[in-house]
């Protein structure tokens, strides 16, 4: 599987900085304007700030967000996986754990000291974006790997069921299932699972079950 | 009697590995300070001239004592590891730095006005032009810091994404000229050109070395295995020597060669006041530059407070030797006009490429990068059966 890339261009995009008080981050919104990335501020309307979130857009948008606000976002990620809908930054004031926690907890990937000092923002814009591209990455496969934890009942009963129907050993039964899951554009889970269940559905197999078992009680 | 005069601190180099075009930068500088006092009658402009030596220590140290003087303006540094280590002063003092190099780009301090060339006004048309009519396969070899580090990126993605190839890349120490062996791994891989980020006598060294090997091997080497560069100028080409000096190729801002009226005046100027060298140069024309936008900009300010200085600049438009410069707002560094050379017997370029404007400067590569990093290995792709 390949590494999502490096982001190292954000001409184009779009920062949400929330913040109480704007000026000090006057050199944030300079130094962006000189990265291509154009500075919107949400405002904050008791306690909350006003953003669409059905708009925004983890390709263009950026959330910058002051940790000294008692300002709720709303974005509130899985708590497990802390993955926002967009990466954010979060801008810090007071260096108290409470504060930073917040952040932590609002997914922040980087971090800017207030008052903003212009040379600071390309490393944190970098470190920011590209963790959150690694960490949705990595949220995406720890996914696949629960789906194919959960699927995994469905494999071992699916090669068992064409081991018995075709008589052929497990290694060839897994391939012979790899091979038409590919075929049929299905990952083996699913695959399995479909050909679990329109096998049961055919009267031979109940009548093929009953004979080999009948088979094997005679052998005994 | 003057009603304002101002100190301006002049950092270069003088002595040390790279010290040809640090001689030739200071040069630049003072002919614009002496042309400054004929320039306007009530105000004079004195410059403090201090030489670190090429030890990044004293360039912290002396910007420190300039600073600690008053001094609020300072034209000079040539390599980029000597900017970095000073900028942390000057911004700590709220000071200027006058930085007329080029340079490899991705810094926009708030107090630098860069007069060299950008990263998209050299390596890029340097690129375009490799890969038109020369080939598609580079081997980089350069000085180990970050201009050759970065520099090197830079060109790596532009090829890759453009259907180039990098073969390899090698460093050299700044001022080592023990470079047999870069040499000969050279002419192993054959490439169809070397990108050349070395600086200073490690260059001179390089291109003698590279010459006289390709020589003894029957090998026509500006033609077959040409070498680019984005720092070669011309007092350099004088100092690689008669044997070695033709068939460079150098993508700069400006060439002494150039044919227009404020570049007659400005070479026969430099001439006649330092008629023992080294000759006019990029880096001594940017810094001429720096020196007329700075003494301009302290005149039309009629301070020289470092926010109403930095907001007069970028009001001047100066005809430049090598064409119209004026300082753009948002990043502080210069439109310039980009021209690829070719360098002659006699130590000079014949321009074989011109922009026909001048091209906005574009530091972080915003307009002319890829949105993603170019990777230049193999893709993590197999045919499977």
């Amino acid at each position: 599987m390949m590494a999502p890339r490096l982001l190292q261009n954000f001409n184009g995009g779009r920062a949400l900085v929330v913040v109480a008080n704007r000026s000090a981050v006057e050199a944030l919104e300079m130094t962006l304007a000189k990265l291509g990335v154009t500075a919107e501020y949400p405002e904050i309307v008791e306690m909350r700030a006003e953003i669409d979130f059905a708009t925004l857009n983890p390709e263009r948008d950026i959330l910058f967000i002051d940790g000294d606000l008692d300002v709720a976002v709303a974005t509130e990620p899985d708590e497990v996986s802390r993955l926002p809908l967009v990466p954010v930054i979060g801008l810090v004031g007071v260096e108290a754990p409470s504060r930073l926690k917040n952040l932590i907890n609002l997914g922040a990937t980087a971090f800017l000291r207030k008052p903003v000092h212009g040379a600071a923002v390309y490393t944190a814009l970098f470190l920011g974006i590209n963790q959150f591209l690694l960490r949705s990455d990595m949220h995406g496969r720890l996914e696949d790997m629960e789906r194919r934890r959960r699927g995994r009942r469905s494999v071992v009963k699916a090669i068992v069921a064409l081991m018995n129907d075709a008589g052929v050993d497990d290694d060839e039964a897994y391939d012979r299932l790899r091979r038409e899951s590919m075929r049929s554009r299905l990952n083996l889970e699913d695959y399995c699972d479909k050909y679990l269940s329109s096998r049961a559905i055919t009267p031979s197999r109940t009548a093929h079950e009953q004979v080999s078992s009948a088979q094997r009680a005679d052998r005994k | 009697m003057p009603s304002k005069h101002y100190r301006v601190g002049v950092m270069f180099s003088t002595t040390g590995p790279y010290s040809v075009v640090a001689r030739s930068m200071l040069n630049g500088a003072l002919l614009a300070f002496r042309e400054s006092v004929a320039d306007s009658s009530d105000t004079t402009i004195e410059p403090v001239v201090v030489n670190p030596g090429g030890d990044l220590a004293r360039y912290a140290e002396l910007s420190q004592e300039l600073t600690a003087s008053g001094i609020r303006h300072v034209v000079g540094c040539y390599t980029s590891s000597s900017r970095k280590e000073v900028i942390p002063c000057f911004e700590k003092h709220d000071a200027l730095l006058w930085y007329p190099s080029h340079y490899e780009g991705f810094e926009s301090s708030n107090n630098v006005i860069y007069t060299g060339a950008s990263p998209n006004q050299h390596v890029l048309p340097l690129v375009s032009h490799m890969l038109a009519n020369v080939g598609p396969r580079a081997f980089c070899v350069g000085s180990n810091y970050i201009w050759a580090w970065e520099n090197n990126r830079i060109f790596r993605e532009a090829m890759t994404a453009q259907g180039g190839q990098v073969l390899a890349e090698r460093y050299a120490a700044i001022g080592d000229t023990e470079l047999q062996q870069v040499v000969d791994a050279i002419l192993d891989a054959r490439p169809d050109f070397v990108f050349n980020t070395l600086i200073g006598t490690s260059a001179y060294a390089f291109f003698r070395l590279f010459r006289a090997a390709c020589r003894a091997r029957g090998i026509d080497q500006a033609k077959a295995i040409p070498v680019a560069s984005c720092t070669l100028s011309e007092p350099e080409l004088e100092e690689i020597g008669e044997n070695a000096v033709d068939g460079h190729l150098s993508s700069s801002v400006y060439f002494s060669s150039l044919d227009n009226p404020a570049n007659a005046a400005f070479t026969s100027a430099y001439h006649a006041a330092f008629p023992d060298g080294p000759s006019t140069s990029a880096d001594a024309e940017s810094s001429y530059v720096a020196v007329k936008l700075l003494s301009r900009a302290l005149v039309d300010a009629g301070t020289d407070e470092v926010a109403a200085v930095k907001h007069a600049v970028t009001r001047q438009r100066l005809k430049a030797p090598q064409g119209d410069v004026w300082i753009d707002p948002q990043t502080l560094h210069a439109w310039l006009t980009p021209r690829i050379g070719r360098s002659t017997e006699k130590a000079r370029f014949d321009v074989i490429v011109e922009q026909p404007a001048p091209v906005r400067p574009d530091p972080y590569l915003v307009q002319s990068s890829p949105r993603y990093a170019v990777s230049s290995r193999t893709p993590n792709l197999r045919v499977v059966r």
